[in-house]
């Protein structure tokens, strides 16, 4: 199943590569990647590695890290409808984004822009408030947390809209705000990218330890704790990895939405809802999605790009309003 | 208190317990011997799930002990109280489609490393636990298909899984049929035959008489009576507990108990 999924991917990043304003014959990026003779000529080579490549590759690593927050958030909240969007962090990594690039455009640090890192700290932030509202007694509600996160996610990300109207710095930040918003994956820088795939990576270790007693906590946070179940500890856990997930995915795509609900979802149809086992496959999947679904947003009314957030959303919209029909009858809550 | 201190597994001393300003319970004493199986009876909202979750250690007494082999579970570190009671809840609501073998699995966590998946000696605790609850034959049937006769048996399971020294069952024979009562008896002697101790709450009285081999009855502003069903078991005694006048129910008739 993984090696399946693991080739599928390979073979997306491939076929993405290659479409485009200018095709890239498949055979030649697979030779040039490898180091082999019979590659791309230099122009090629420049385009493939500056312009393609980064994108795929920041696709795939946006897709993944949405998934698995997704899976981590569905699983925490006990509530198959959730996701990094509907619990705010990812209005708060929008939020923190948008501040960045209105103040503080020209700052870069390890070749992440001020964009990325304070799309990190909003998400991170915003979950820490969530938590901090949702919590009475020592004890944290899985459905007050989630409205909670929702009321203040849609509060965070409305407000990004002001940034649009009051800009100071004119039309040009205004544009790249109204991006973040619709969810256009960029061109990372190559450090940028590597430490993003480096945290990716970190945040999947850290989670998979949580996955077993997420599966757990499924039973209810009492039954969890008599279980000997650490509950608030792994809450807090699994909630600090998926604000990482989420803030890395937004800071190299904006707010996406529905790819951490949808991936999540239909793995757990298929393979039942062991979280041990959905890690990987999710995580795979996850790219594989939005590698295509970007392939799509770039290249189905070519010259015009539109934001993959969009095609997203027309995909997502209906995908969601179907599970909460087909809930109705299997979900009692 | 017990007269023989030597055999009770479970000794509660003096519990109280109370949320906010309303108290539940005041001053609660009783015990269970190792390898019995108890029944604890009272009207509804006397607190008889409260007192099984002060004995389970998830909630903590707020004068008095809970005692289990002499030691206080309140000071059980969280993986040693799991490994040594456990609690088959009244209502458990799973959101997602866990089979029935996923969920008995559960009952390992307390045994598990952080990394560890289920080694050999669980997979047999597991099996174990399934067997004896009678519910191999479900183990790969999702667990929210099941009817409720048969969660009542997979929950069983689950408790059975942490192989406990005492099991504590809410209410456990609520929503079957007068046949899943009667099967659910049954599996609670053969449980009680492998040397299970079993501390449940029972809310049908026709039920306890002859099935168990103790009985608690809880009572609001009474202390605890304790003893065989026949002695706990009275006209007098359950109208008092119920607030009901005798002869208004066929247990209350002073010669029609049917036992």
């Amino acid at each position: 199943m993984l090696l399946v999924l693991g080739v599928v991917l390979i073979l997306a990043v491939l076929l993405s590569a290659s479409v485009g304003a200018v095709r890239l014959p498949m055979r030649g990026i697979a030779a040039t990647v490898l180091g082999r003779v019979g590659g791309l000529d230099d122009m090629q080579r420049t385009i493939l590695f500056a312009v393609r490549l980064p994108r795929v590759l920041a696709s795939a690593v946006v897709g993944a890290a949405l998934a698995v927050s997704g899976l981590l958030f569905q699983g925490l909240f006990r509530n198959p409808m959730a996701d990094p969007y509907i619990i705010g962090a990812s209005g708060g990594a929008g939020l923190g984004a948008c501040l960045a690039i209105v103040f503080f455009s020209e700052v870069t640090f390890l070749g992440f822009s001020a964009t990325a890192l304070f799309a990190f700290a909003g998400a991170v932030l915003t979950m820490a408030l969530v938590y901090t509202l949702a919590r009475s007694r020592g004890r944290t509600g899985g459905i007050t947390l989630l409205l909670a996160g929702f009321a203040v996610g849609t509060m965070l990300s409305n407000s990004t809209y002001l940034f649009e109207v009051f800009d100071p710095n004119g039309t040009q930040g205004a544009r790249i705000v109204a991006a973040w918003l619709h969810g256009v994956i960029g061109i990372p820088r190559p450090q940028q990218l590597a430490i993003t795939v480096g945290l990716l990576s970190a945040g999947m270790l850290l989670a998979y330890p949580l996955m077993r007693r997420l599966n757990t906590l499924a039973l209810g946070d009492e039954y969890a704790d008599q279980l000997g179940i650490r509950v608030e500890a792994t809450r807090v856990g699994i909630i600090l990895v998926g604000s990482l997930l989420t803030a890395l995915a937004v800071s190299l795509g904006g707010l996406i939405s529905f790819a951490g609900l949808i991936v999540p979802h239909v793995a757990r149809l298929l393979l039942g809802p062991d979280h041990v086992r959905l890690l990987p496959v999710v995580a795979l999947a996850g790219a594989i999605f939005l590698v295509v679904t970007d392939t799509l947003a770039r290249t189905l009314f070519a010259p015009t790009e539109i934001p993959v957030g969009i095609l997203m959303v027309f995909i997502g919209g209906p995908f969601f309003l179907w599970l909460l029909r087909k809930s109705k009858r299997e979900y009692a809550l | 208190m017990t007269a023989f201190p030597g055999v009770a597994l479970l000794d509660v001393r003096g519990a109280s317990f109370g949320y906010g300003e309303r108290r539940v319970l005041e001053d609660v004493s009783l015990t269970v011997k190792q390898g019995s199986c108890v029944a604890l009876i009272g009207p509804n909202g006397v607190g008889k799930t409260t007192l099984l979750r002060l004995i389970s250690g998830a909630l903590r007494p707020l004068h008095g002990q809970v005692l289990l082999r002499g030691e206080a579970v309140a000071d059980f570190d969280r993986r040693q109280r799991a490994r040594a009671v456990a609690l088959v809840p009244q209502q458990l609501d799973v959101p997602f489609e866990f089979t029935v073998e996923q969920i008995v699995e559960q009952g390992r966590s307390p045994y598990l490393g952080r990394l560890r998946g289920l080694r050999r000696e669980d997979r047999e605790a597991v099996e174990w636990a399934m067997e004896l609850a009678d519910v191999t034959g479900l183990r790969d049937r999702v667990f929210n298909e099941l009817s409720g006769g048969e969660k009542q048996r997979v929950k069983i399971a689950l408790g059975l899984a942490q192989e406990p020294e005492l099991l504590l069952l809410d209410e456990p024979t609520q929503n079957l049929d007068i046949g899943r009562q009667v099967e659910l008896l049954d599996l609670l002697h053969c449980l009680r035959g492998r040397g299970v101790t079993i501390l449940a709450s029972i809310h049908d009285l026709h039920l306890v008489a002859g099935n168990f081999d103790a009985v608690h009855l809880l009572a609001p502003g009474h202390r605890l009576r304790s003893g065989a069903a026949e002695d706990v078991l009275t006209p007098e005694l359950l109208a008092e507990a119920f607030g009901c006048a005798p002869g208004r129910h066929p247990l209350l008739m002073p010669a029609g108990r049917n036992a």
